[in-house]
């Protein structure tokens, strides 16, 4: 359970071409890393697997069954099974960090108050805020506020998560805790994480496959080993960091 | 780079905009005209089913309420409140001159007020306010992914955002014009009797007030109120390209909010003039 397949996706913002026929697969209960520059349409890409864009050509297959032209109904229990921690942290701003995490345990599962802020708890001292409970979302940077997010997004134990930029902003130490978070849902609870980022040391350390976009394109996919060895220049510009090089800024 | 040469000095001519080009934008305008009616439609008829099959939000439509007319009301006095002055001063400088008669001055402005300048104003001062404020709330969720989160949460952003706009909007204009009116009203008489001695009595006379008048008034009130909402929080919700986007949305909304209102004024009192001639 929780095969992802993108094949052939096309993808356009008016005259703007976002995704140009990328097909990947996603093994279950794989760590599979997308990489590339901003504005590549990384999460544009992974907005396709919950229906939160709809390709102009192609499918995406989860588990066999085609998603592409679910409702908006049907693809309810689809985003059950998935979880998504956004880029922007998404957090309600007028309730405490314990009641944002709460918020999907008492909207999908039957248990009391009491059962409910226990099970927030736990998560918050997942990602090290626990002791920040009660405080509010205003009184933390993006750093701290996107591990709250990731807590909130592990309250259901969902099938699938999909990480974009979980460690952007935070510190080393809060960086390697969340790359442990991610391994270990993979390797302790079979969970098949996507994960966009730029934070290449992350990437080399717990990916199990990365694919990287150019310009709209897979331009390669394969094992972390894949990419240390590879010898197409764009793709070795961008992950030693190199200003020289013959990678062009993204349309758009 | 240059290079010297033959080439250089009879360069080959440049493509000027001919018939064809110009069809062509015409053509493309057009289609983009028709995109954004079909879309703005399809959002009316979503809010619409949410209405009827989605949940009741008191709280916030009360909260929308507060924001589209109690915020309003300083602008909304203001605006119109100047625009009595000034249309009384000229109207009863022009009469003083031709005729000398000024006893018709209010009733015939009033009459004004409830078939034209009441809703219509009071509908292009809430699009500039309240429109814009929904188009960059919206935009702003859509640029923080707010949107995607709640659409995550199998909430529906137009059931969530969009229907509780829309009926507070459509509570608030009708209230807001007749409170435009009055302080319109109030503020022509005031001018009357200072510049030209107009007594209040005189002034403020209904008998001219037919049904026609308010029944006309009434309509435009509700239809711009059911049209502002929709048109300014497709503008939001289309958002794309991050915070100069959202800049664009504010604009977009402001300008489609301001031609809908006119293009409805021009269409109900064409249709209500037609109806009266009958």
């Amino acid at each position: 359970m929780g095969r992802i397949e993108f094949r052939d996706i096309y993808k356009s913002f008016g005259a703007n071409t976002v995704l140009r026929g990328v097909d990947l697969q996603v093994d279950a209960g794989s760590v599979h890393y997308i990489i590339g520059q901003s504005g590549a349409g990384k999460s544009v890409l992974v907005k396709h697997l919950i229906g939160l864009e709809r390709p102009d050509q192609g499918r995406v297959f989860v588990d066999g069954e085609d998603v592409t032209r679910l409702s908006e109904r049907e693809l309810y229990p689809l985003r059950k099974r998935c979880a998504m921690v956004f880029q922007h942290a998404t957090l309600f701003d007028s309730m405490s960090l314990l009641d944002n995490v709460a918020l999907p345990i008492r909207k999908h599962q039957k248990v009391d108050e009491e059962r409910a802020r226990e099970l927030a708890a736990r998560e918050l001292e997942r990602v090290d805020m626990e002791e920040y409970a009660d405080r509010y979302p205003a009184d933390f940077g993006d750093g701290m506020r996107k591990k709250v997010a990731i807590a909130r997004a592990l309250t259901l134990d969902p099938e699938f998560v999909i990480f974009d930029e979980p460690t952007t902003g935070l510190d080393p130490p809060s960086a390697d805790m969340v790359d442990e978070l991610i391994r270990d849902l993979s390797d302790d609870l079979g969970v098949t994480s996507i994960v966009i980022s730029h934070d290449l040391r992350s990437t080399f350390r717990v990916a199990d496959r990365i694919a990287m976009l150019y310009k709209g394109e897979l331009r390669l996919k394969g094992t972390p080993e894949t990419f240390r060895q590879t010898d197409d220049p764009v793709v070795r510009q961008f992950i030693e960091g190199s200003p020289d090089g013959p990678m062009e800024e993204p349309d758009g | 780079m240059t290079r010297d040469g033959p080439d250089n000095e009879h360069p080959p001519p440049r493509g000027t905009p001919g018939w064809g080009q110009f069809i062509g934008d015409v053509g493309r305008r057009a289609l983009e005209f028709g995109r954004l009616v079909r879309e703005n439609v399809e959002l009316l008829g979503l809010t619409l089913r949410y209405m009827v099959n989605g949940r009741r939000r008191r709280g916030r439509i009360a909260e929308q309420m507060y924001d589209i007319g109690n915020r309003s009301m300083l602008f909304i006095a203001v605006t119109l409140g100047f625009l009595g002055m000034i249309l009384i001063f000229q109207a009863g400088y022009q009469a003083e001159r031709i005729t000398g008669d000024l006893q018709m001055l209010g009733p015939l402005f009033l009459q004004l007020l409830f078939r034209e300048f009441g809703p219509t104003i009071t509908a292009l001062m809430v699009a500039t306010r309240g429109g814009t404020g929904m188009a960059a709330q919206l935009g702003t969720m859509v640029v923080t992914e707010q949107i995607d989160a709640l659409r995550m949460s199998a909430a529906q952003p137009v059931d969530y955002l969009v229907v509780p706009r829309f009926l507070a909007s459509a509570v608030m204009l009708p209230v807001l014009t007749v409170f435009g009116i009055l302080v319109s009203f109030a503020a022509g008489a005031v001018t009357a009797n200072l510049a030209f001695n107009v007594n209040y009595y005189t002034f403020v006379d209904i008998g001219m007030i037919e049904s026609f008048d308010i029944v006309i008034g009434s309509v435009k009130a509700i239809a711009y109120g059911l049209v502002i909402p929709i048109v300014a929080c497709h503008a939001g919700l289309s958002v794309s390209g991050g915070s100069a986007g959202v800049g664009r949305a504010t604009t977009d909304a402001v300008v489609r909010c301001s031609l809908s209102v006119v293009f409805l004024d021009f269409l109900i009192s064409g249709i209500g003039y037609v109806f009266m001639a009958l």
